[in-house]
């Protein structure tokens, strides 16, 4: 039986500020345990919060790319809770009054396009990392106090596919409006997703929530999992119980980490060492006014200005440091498609096998460029290029691999004529056989035209040529 | 600010008096030198136990820190250095701000230099009564709910509560963040005034400190009292317990008209002053029980051993707290659920700001309200306890109102009770008006006129 499925998903994005939240400490990843910590982020006796003014620049700019509606008067309130990585005993975080409210972000399925709602997005602090070992239990406040936006959708999401496509979007803007790393793997983007079933649609079912999902392919497989679990339960009239739930890579299963006993009470209440703060509009307005282009708009402008088609664009665009190597390149490129096929095909493979990114590609866009307009000038021929391409990738000119390797395409007509007129006077069969109708005869001489002239006759030029010269036979 | 005690003549003094009044808890064997020139260049200053301070022990008078060695100083601190002053002693308190008897400290009550046998007051009881024993010229204390101002009228002092916001709160461990004011004792009014132009200020590290300029107390200084409206809170007044001060407090109005002073007389609905107690219960320990989670053995202070972290931190706090302190802790929090938080901690913020809207009503048409500090002297150690909700009476607590409304507020002694024990006046003024709070007690020390001098002085 198939159920109605229903998902909401809250993340956490690390924001990408110097400092923390609420003290001058510098944030960082993976450096030395306990060394990025001040006596506020330990929650000495007596220190106060002071808040990050980019933090909040950075909320706002995740506000206004995912439409939400911001609240100018920014508050804080206490979340109270005793956990070893929680230096405070409580968490300065927005309850009641969040940044940013009613906002959406649009997803692209098989199904096609969707509005997905988000209820919230509220600025926090981190907490820091704990390591349980045989020895006990370590604490690293590195990451005590790192900035945080969490972001709430709506319950509008009803398969695995739309879950994943949800956190791609948000994990895609978010980065392309530099408020955020979004590394998942790194932690500076987390993904918790709930998730029910019901057989009718009018009523929700009970919640599970899958914490901790650290790839989108892995939303999409917990997801999944949970679906079939949760179907399985109810085919044999089981009743789900509310719980939190991890994903189990080996097995692609989700596994039960604690039942939920009624919801905690964290004793919200306003935070009193940081009185309301009233934002200036005009602030506001000119952080909204100076937005990075978002991906959507890219990918309408890579399809409008360079003729992309929508799948080139979008493999693009969902790389921004892909798509910002493309546009260097198209600086000097004549041929956008080629450009295109040049860098989602070779120079990804490239990178890919080389265990690089774009984020650290080391070629030149100019290069690339001249590459492909070098093939499309018909200097070289594509087989050739590849063979440019793998040198210039060593760091070196198009132009000086060509002359070093002699592989200037021939594409002068008496220079060709002359070398067709040779291959055909050294082959009167294939001549009578082309009288004859036989048109394969036109492969075979091309064939012997391309090894007389080492390859480096043009091809298309030569094969006009030719059969010319085969006329006037 | 002139000092009669070298830095070093003070530790000994105070080290001399700790016998008979136990108002130190940590007292700086070998102050450090300063060779700052400034208004407090060599002058000693006793600090609460609640401020921290770089290298030197700060307890807060609670034994979950009775190790703690801070490793920064509090901005008030650092401002005070600036100025040359000598920090020689953290002085006794009740723990972590919460009572105002200064029975409830870590090494037991401290004694009132006027007669051992009575309390100095709290929560800042220590500063107080090394003050009133002329150990320091200046004495930093806290003021959550008259805990500077109660011990000040107590021991025969000068108690000064500027307005919430005009001395940062970097440094300081916290009561209730919402109350808590840095404030001092001195013995004389040109030193309070010259004492919070180096206190006051903006501080980047303190959101809640105001940005207005400091100004120039001491030098602006007018104790002229002609014309200056002074409104006598009469709901205070008619309750005085002590004979004297009521006489006193009388001579005191006449005098004060003598002096071309405009002098009203202002009333509150008693059914408000009534809830000053609950509310000021309800929302300290509300904030309290939060701001003091922070102290659960695991990165500094005490630590007790456990089974799990959970387990440590359980051990800590059940070991590192009074009962009476856990039992506010537990109030704090019951009020905090959210099924109760509606009735109790936001219906007490609701009330209070009722009760600040009358009392700012207060001075519509006044520069000063005027009231005695404590209708009584102060109460015997042995007879005295924090007392339980319901059983106040607001006529003890109404110096609380300059907490709930942030109101800068002074205390001052004005004569000597039959038996010997100093009874106060309190005084208070619109927010950001400590001039017009300094020039009024300038003018009033000058017609009360103190001379005397505590019991653990005279030879």
């Amino acid at each position: 039986m198939s159920y109605q499925v229903t998902i909401g998903i809250e993340i956490h994005c690390e924001l990408k500020t110097k400092t923390k939240m609420f003290s001058a400490a510098p944030t960082s990843f993976g450096a030395k345990a306990n060394t990025k910590t001040s006596v506020i982020d330990l929650a000495h006796p007596g220190v106060l919060p002071c808040v990050n003014k980019e933090a909040v620049r950075l909320a706002i700019k995740a506000c206004g790319g995912l439409h939400c509606t911001i609240d100018p008067l920014v508050k804080f309130d206490r979340k109270n809770y005793y956990y070893s990585d929680l230096p405070k005993g409580f968490q300065i975080t927005q309850q009641f009054h969040p940044i940013g409210r009613d906002g959406y972000v649009v997803i692209k399925t098989d199904e096609g396009e969707k509005q997905v709602r988000i209820e919230r997005i509220h600025m926090e602090e981190d907490t820091a990392k704990q390591f349980h070992k045989d020895t006990g239990t370590y604490i690293d406040f590195n990451r005590a106090g790192t900035p945080l936006i969490e972001i709430v959708s709506r319950p509008d999401m009803h398969s695995a596919q739309e879950a994943a496509a949800y956190v791609e979007a948000l994990r895609r803007t978010l980065f392309y409006l530099n408020v955020s790393d979004v590394k998942m793997e790194e932690g500076s983007m987390r993904c918790d997703v709930n998730i029910s079933l019901s057989d009718d649609p009018n009523r929700l079912g009970t919640k599970v929530e899958i914490k901790n999902l650290n790839s989108i392919a892995n939303v999409q497989k917990a997801v999944q999992a949970e679906i079939e679990r949760q179907s399985a339960l109810l085919d044999a009239g089981e009743p789900i119980v509310q719980s939190t739930r991890r994903f189990d890579e080996p097995t692609k299963t989700t596994v039960l980490m604690r039942k939920k006993e009624g919801n905690v009470d964290y004793k919200y209440f306003p935070e009193p060492n940081i009185f309301p703060i009233q934002l200036d509009e005009q602030w506001i307005e000119s952080i909204l006014n100076h937005l990075e282009e978002l991906p959507e708009q890219r990918l309408e402008r890579f399809m409008t200005t360079f003729g992309l088609n929508e799948y080139d664009a979008s493999v693009l665009v969902n790389d921004r440091d892909m798509a910002d190597f493309f546009e260097e390149v198209m600086k000097d490129a004549k041929d956008a498609k080629k450009a295109a096929n040049w860098v989602i095909g070779d120079l990804s493979a490239w990178l890919n096998k080389n265990n690089k990114t774009f984020a650290n590609n080391p070629s030149d866009a100019k290069d690339i460029a001249r590459l492909v307009n070098l093939i499309e000038e018909g200097t070289i021929s594509g087989k050739q290029a590849k063979e440019v391409f793998e040198e210039v990738m060593n760091g070196k000119k198009p132009d000086d691999v060509i002359k070093e390797k002699g592989m200037q395409q021939v594409s002068d007509d008496s220079t060709l004529i002359a070398m067709i007129n040779e291959v055909l006077d050294a082959n009167p069969q294939s001549i009578e056989d082309y009288k004859n109708g036989k048109n394969r005869a036109v492969g075979f001489l091309m064939g012997q035209l391309m090894k007389a002239s080492k390859g480096q006759a043009n091809p298309k030029k030569a094969n006009g040529l030719l059969v010319e010269e085969l006329k006037k036979r | 600010m002139k000092s009669l005690l070298t830095p070093k003549q003070s530790v000994e003094k105070i080290t001399a008096l700790q016998p008979v009044l136990n108002a130190a808890i940590t007292i700086v064997e070998q102050p450090e030198e300063n060779t700052n020139e400034g208004v407090l260049a060599n002058v000693p200053v006793v600090l609460k136990d609640n401020v921290s301070t770089k290298g030197i022990r700060t307890t807060a008078s609670s034994r979950i820190l009775e190790n703690y060695v801070p490793v920064y100083d509090a901005t008030i601190v650092k401002k005070m250095k600036e100025q040359g002053a000598v920090m020689v002693a953290k002085a006794s308190m009740d723990e972590l701000g919460m009572g105002g008897t200064n029975r409830n400290a870590l090494i037991g009550p401290a004694h009132n230099p006027w007669n051992p046998a009575h309390i100095t007051g709290g929560s800042s009881g220590g500063s107080a009564a090394l003050i009133a024993a002329g150990t320091t010229p200046l004495a930093i204390g806290t003021d959550t709910g008259d805990s500077i101002r109660k011990p000040a009228a107590y021991c025969g002092v000068i108690g000064v509560k500027p307005t919430y916001g005009r001395i940062s709160r970097y440094g300081i461990v916290p009561y209730c963040s919402s109350l808590d004011t840095v404030g001092y004792f001195t013995t004389n009014i040109q030193d309070a005034a010259q004492a919070l132009e180096v206190l006051a200020g903006r501080d980047d590290h303190d959101m809640t400190s105001s940005n207005l300029p400091v100004e120039h107390y001491l030098e602006n200084l007018n104790g002229n009292l002609e014309g200056k409206k002074i409104a006598v809170f009469k709901t205070i007044v008619d309750r005085i317990i002590d004979p004297t001060l009521a006489k006193r407090f009388e001579q005191l109005v006449a005098q004060l008209k003598e002096q071309g002073a405009i002098v009203t007389e202002v009333e509150m609905d008693t059914k408000l002053l009534e809830m000053i107690a609950p509310v000021y219960k309800t929302i300290s320990n509300a904030e309290a029980t939060a701001n003091h989670s922070n102290l659960d053995g695991l990165r500094f202070g005490m630590r007790e051993d456990g089974a799990s972290v959970d387990e440590v931190m359980t051990a800590s706090r059940t070991a590192g707290f009074s009962s009476y302190v856990r039992a506010r802790f537990l109030i704090g929090s019951y009020s905090l659920f959210e099924e109760n938080q509606d009735r109790m901690f936001r219906k007490a913020q609701k009330i209070r700001r009722l009760i600040v809207e009358s009392y700012a009503k207060l001075f519509e048409d006044a520069d000063i309200v005027l009231a005695p500090a404590a209708v009584d002297t102060a109460p015997l150690i042995d007879e005295s306890a924090d007392l339980r909700f319901g059983q106040d009476r607001f006529e003890n607590e109404h110096m609380q109102l300059a907490n709930f409304s942030g109101y800068p507020s002074l205390t001052m002694p004005l004569c000597l009770a039959e038996n010997g024990l100093p009874l106060g006046i309190n005084i208070t003024a619109k927010p950001f008006a400590e001039q017009t709070l300094f020039d009024a007690a300038y003018g009033l020390e000058q017609i009360i006129d103190w001379k005397e001098e505590p019991a653990c002085l005279i030879k």
